[in-house]
């Protein structure tokens, strides 16, 4: 039998905020345990939550991206439960009025475009860290309190395939934002699959299944693809999928049945009596549209509109830091093609991630910008800018390292050659007075390449050169 | 004692350590408070500042609900009997600043849960105008602290009458602001849409002046008000010539007691011949009746929800177990006793999901529907008054309590529409029931603090009950 996949995503997002949502405590990733705490987070009695306005401003941000619906009246609710990692014993999150719903998303992939529908997006607060050492649980509450947006899909999503593209184009949205730093591997975006199957051509779903604990883009096209044939060999069997939740083992390279569904908690929402509904301003709405920051869509369509190529543009688009990284290098550059090739082929070997994106190298994009444009104009050759850059790396200026390695002078035969080329051509009577035997005339044909080579080319290689064409053009 | 009597001390190390001393001598009798606290290093903070501070050197306590740094805070309760507060809340914060100094924390009914203060941990609060009798609660160390002569001002909460009440048992000023008026930040919770900050004095002026300093926005509690905070003190003239009192009916009809009606009565003749408007105001018969009920479905609710967070693993008394779950359950069977527990089923239940609609969301409505009568009550009237509680305070030792009887669910307990609304409600005062002290509430408009005070003073003018105090022999 054919059976069409049924999937939709629910997706964690830790907002890249300076502090927790409810609690005026830092948000630092990888600081020592339990010292990025304050009472609030540890519910202590009788603190209480006050929302942070930032977090506030990047879930708008992220409904936005999404075409979500904004509903400007802000509330949160109670999530009742008790589990250690949760210090007051509830979550405050946004249970009855999620602050954006309807949205979507445009995904393309080799199936075409498809809209994948977007149920709602809520903000919430994270729970604390939990690690069993042996016979102990250790607690990190650092995480505790840390702001959270869910955005939930609807089960529009028809293939592993797709899941990876609905997840790596909204990841590289959010991070455009500067809503979250995306890290899957650090646990800072985390997404829970749900997948079913059913007999095509039918409307009923089947059992489900919810994936957990993926850790990178790519493996979800991994973990979706190896559930999906588990599922379907085992309906094939004429077995049932048991309801469960499951996690993708690396090594393994499949799901492992973490635990079975029982009948649901009751998680007694009610609606927070601490935060008063708050009324957002439309003003203030719009104000965060119009500061919203540029998406991957439109950069990539400014950068198509800047000539560069399809895989230069995808390129650089699916690397927010080294798209940043080139819309600076391009301010004032000569040759913009020449300035994407070296931002995806240079940089990108010479500079970690990291450094891209918290901008801790010591290269100057100002002469990076100099060497480029010198290039462009071929005042050096291509295998001298590969001489200087590792200089440039260092952090030094393109004219001390020119100076210093003499590169000033050109001695790229294959640039002096066209220069020789271009003055002969220009300069036929020369061309006769030389073989007339007039000393004279290759002197100022070295002078005339001199000029214009803005005084650059090596003299000597130019006279030279200038000669065994001379000989060669002999009347 | 009055802010003012206990300024003519020059000394503020005598007015502290003589107030500490009253506090340990009247302990034996009272059994007010639950823990002290060393002044030494409050009155070294003090010395340097400005002598012209309002509350500069004034002894006061805390309810045992309010968090100061490095203090013991138990909420009166079992699971918290080791907990020292890593913070301090708002309000003590502002104490500190205005000049008082803390001298200890007192005795509550758990959690504020209760309007006896039987069921604190350290055992009942004593009413010192009759040993035998108690002093109401939940704030009723508080109140008794006061009422004795101790400290001129005392913090209490009040969630349902917790301040008002057992002000009105021991014969001086309970106070509780419009909600939002008082930051709760560092206050241990029972319902949070239901707590305000309160506190007890001798006299109105010196609630007004304490008002001013604890009043006012405070960024750690988003519930609060950004509303300026005006001068009470200036408003409390006594005048209530032209004002419109609206005496509740549902109340004053289901009264008893005829002692307390005939003083009732007298106070209402009095404020007529100062030229006071009186009217009577009859609430919804049914609504008052639902209001007992209503407040148990929305404090417990809340409350079962505001003490999840004690599951003794980051601070409380632990009780050993295998892994986190079974300390968690351990500690908590442990550390709440029945009451606490039943309290927690019954808004557990209330919240289920099968039952949210019925219960939880019902109740939400009726509240709704009592604050719109409330509301509407006082478009007509600038003030409505009705006794405290028919009679003076109740015996410790379990009397027979008619559960259903107007009396009880009105008379007795109306004063939560006060919560309901979050509108202004305060008790001065008024008469005896024999040698028991009686109070009459005020509640006015939100936010109209400075008018219900000066209407109080006017009815403390007039009774002359001010300053009174209980004194307790060793």
């Amino acid at each position: 039998m054919k059976y069409e996949v049924v999937i939709g995503i629910e997706i964690h997002c830790e907002l890249k905020t300076k502090s927790k949502m409810f609690s005026g405590a830092p948000v630092v990733y990888g600081a020592q345990p339990n010292t990025c705490v304050n009472e609030i987070d540890l519910g202590h009695p009788g603190t209480l939550p006050s929302l942070n306005k930032e977090a506030v401003v990047k879930a708008i941000q992220a409904c936005m991206a999404l075409h979500c619906e904004i509903d400007p009246l802000v509330r949160f609710d109670r999530k009742n439960y008790y589990y250690a990692d949760l210090p007051k014993g509830f979550q405050i999150t946004q249970q009855f009025h999620p602050i954006g719903t309807h949205g979507y998303l445009d995904i393309e992939t080799s199936d075409g475009l498809q809209r994948i529908r977007i149920n709602r997006l809520h903000m919430e607060e994270d729970t604390a860290k939990q690690y069993h050492v042996e016979e102990e649980s250790w607690i990190d509450f650092n995480r505790a309190g840390t702001p959270l947006i869910e955005i939930v899909t609807e089960a529009d999503i028809r293939s592993a395939k797709q899941a990876m593209a609905f997840v790596d184009k909204l990841r590289n949205i959010l991070v455009y934002l500067d809503v979250t730093d995306g890290k899957m591997e650090e646990g800072s975006l985390r997404c829970d699959i749900n997948i079913s199957l059913r007999p095509e051509n039918t409307d009923a779903y089947g059992t489900k299944t919810e994936i957990k604990n993926i850790n990178s883009i790519s493996n979800i096209e991994k973990a979706v693809a190896s559930e999906i044939t588990r599922q379907s060999a085992l309906l094939e069997a004429g077995e049932e999928v048991q309801q469960a939740t499951r996690r993708y083992d690396d090594v393994a390279k499949d799901t492992i049945m973490m635990r079975l569904k029982e009948g649901s908690v009751d998680y007694k929402y009610f609606p927070e009596p601490n935060i008063p509904p708050i009324q957002l301003a439309q003003s203030w709405i719009d104000q965060i549209k119009v500061d919203l920051p540029e998406l991957p869509d439109a950069r990539a369509q400014r950068y198509s509109s800047l000539g560069l190529n399809e895989y230069d543009i995808k390129q650089l688009v699916q690397n927010k830091a080294l798209s940043d990284f080139f819309d600076i290098l391009i301010i004032g550059v000569k040759n913009i093609k020449l300035a994407a090739n070296w931002s995806c082929g240079e940089i990108l070997g010479a500079l970690s991630q990291k450094q891209l994106e918290q901008k801790s190298y010591a290269l100057k994009i100002s002469e990076l910008r100099a060497m480029i444009n010198a290039l462009s104009d071929q005042i050096i050759s291509s295998k001298q800018a590969k001489e200087i850059f590792p200089y440039l790396l260092k952090g030094e200026s393109y004219d001390h390292v020119v100076t210093s390695l003499d590169v000033s002078q050109v001695s790229d035969e294959s640039i002096l050659k066209q220069l020789v080329e271009e003055v002969l051509n220009e300069n036929s009577q020369s061309i006769i007075d030389y073989h007339a035997g007039k000393d004279r005339a290759l002197g100022f044909l070295v002078g005339q390449l001199m000029k214009k080579s803005k005084g650059q080319a090596n003299p000597a290689l130019s006279s030279a050169l200038l000669k065994t064409e001379l000989d060669h053009r002999k009347p | 004692m009055s802010y003012q009597s206990i300024m003519k001390n020059i000394s503020i190390h005598d007015r502290v350590f003589e107030a500490l001393k009253k506090a340990h001598d009247v302990q034996p009798k009272l059994n007010a408070m639950v823990s002290f606290i060393d002044p030494t290093s409050q009155l070294e903070a003090l010395k340097p500042k400005d002598n012209t501070l309002p509350l500069y050197g004034i002894p006061v306590v805390l309810k045992d609900l309010v968090n100061m740094k490095d203090t013991i805070t138990t909420g009166s309760s079992k699971i918290l009997a080791n907990y020292v507060s890593p913070y301090d809340a708002t309000i003590v914060k502002k104490l500190k600043e205005a000049g008082a100094i803390i001298i200890g924390k007192a005795s509550c009914d758990t959690f504020g849960m209760g309007g006896t203060n039987k069921t604190a941990a350290t055992g009942p609060v004593y009413n010192p105008y009759d040993l035998s009798r108690m002093s109401g609660g939940s704030s009723g160390g508080s109140a008794v602290l006061v009422a004795s002569g101790v400290v001129p001002m005392a913090i209490g909460t009040d969630t349902g009458d917790s301040v008002r009440k057992p002000a009105a048992y021991s014969g001086i000023v309970g106070i509780k602001p419009t909600y939002g008026r008082i930051s709760r930040y560092g206050i241990i919770p029972y319902a949070s849409s239901l707590d305000h900050v309160g506190f007890f004095t001798n006299n109105v002026l010196d609630a007004a002046l304490t008002l001013e300093i604890l009043a006012g926005r405070d960024d750690l509690d988003m519930t609060s008000s950004q509303r300026p905070v005006e001068k009470y003190t200036e408003a409390c003239v006594g005048n209530v010539s032209g004002q419109r009192f609206g005496i509740i009916s549902n109340v004053t009809d289901a009264i008893q007691n005829k002692q307390t009606m005939r003083q009732f009565d007298d106070l209402c003749q009095k404020l007529k011949d100062q030229g006071a408007i009186i009217t009577k105001i009859h609430l919804n018969d049914d609504l008052m009746k639902a209001m007992l009920p209503t407040y148990y479905v929305i404090a417990n609710a809340e409350a079962t929800a505001n003490h999840s967070n004690l599951d003794s693993l980051r601070f409380g008394v632990q009780v050993e177990g295998k892994d986190n779950e079974a300390i968690m359950m351990a500690s908590r069977t442990e550390g709440f006793g029945p009451l606490l527990r039943k309290r927690f089923v019954i808004g557990s239940y209330a919240l289920f999901t099968e039952n949210q609609e019925i219960i939880f969301r019902k109740a939400q409505k009726v509240r709704r529907l009592i604050v719109e009568d409330v509301q509407k009550a006082l478009s007509s009237v600038d003030c409505l008054i009705a006794p405290a509680s028919g009679n003076g305070a109740p015996l410790i030792e379990d009397s027979q309590i008619d559960l259903l009887s107007s009396e009880y669910l009105v008379a007795e307990n109306y004063m939560a529409f006060g919560n309901f609304s979050g509108y202004p409600s305060m008790t001065v005062p008024f008469g005896f029931d024999g040698i028991l002290p009686l109070g009459v509430n005020l509640t006015c408009r939100p936010f109209e603090e400075g008018r219900m005070l000066n209407l109080a003073q006017g009815i403390e003018d007039l009774t002359g009950l001010k300053d009174l105090i209980c004194e307790v022999k060793p």
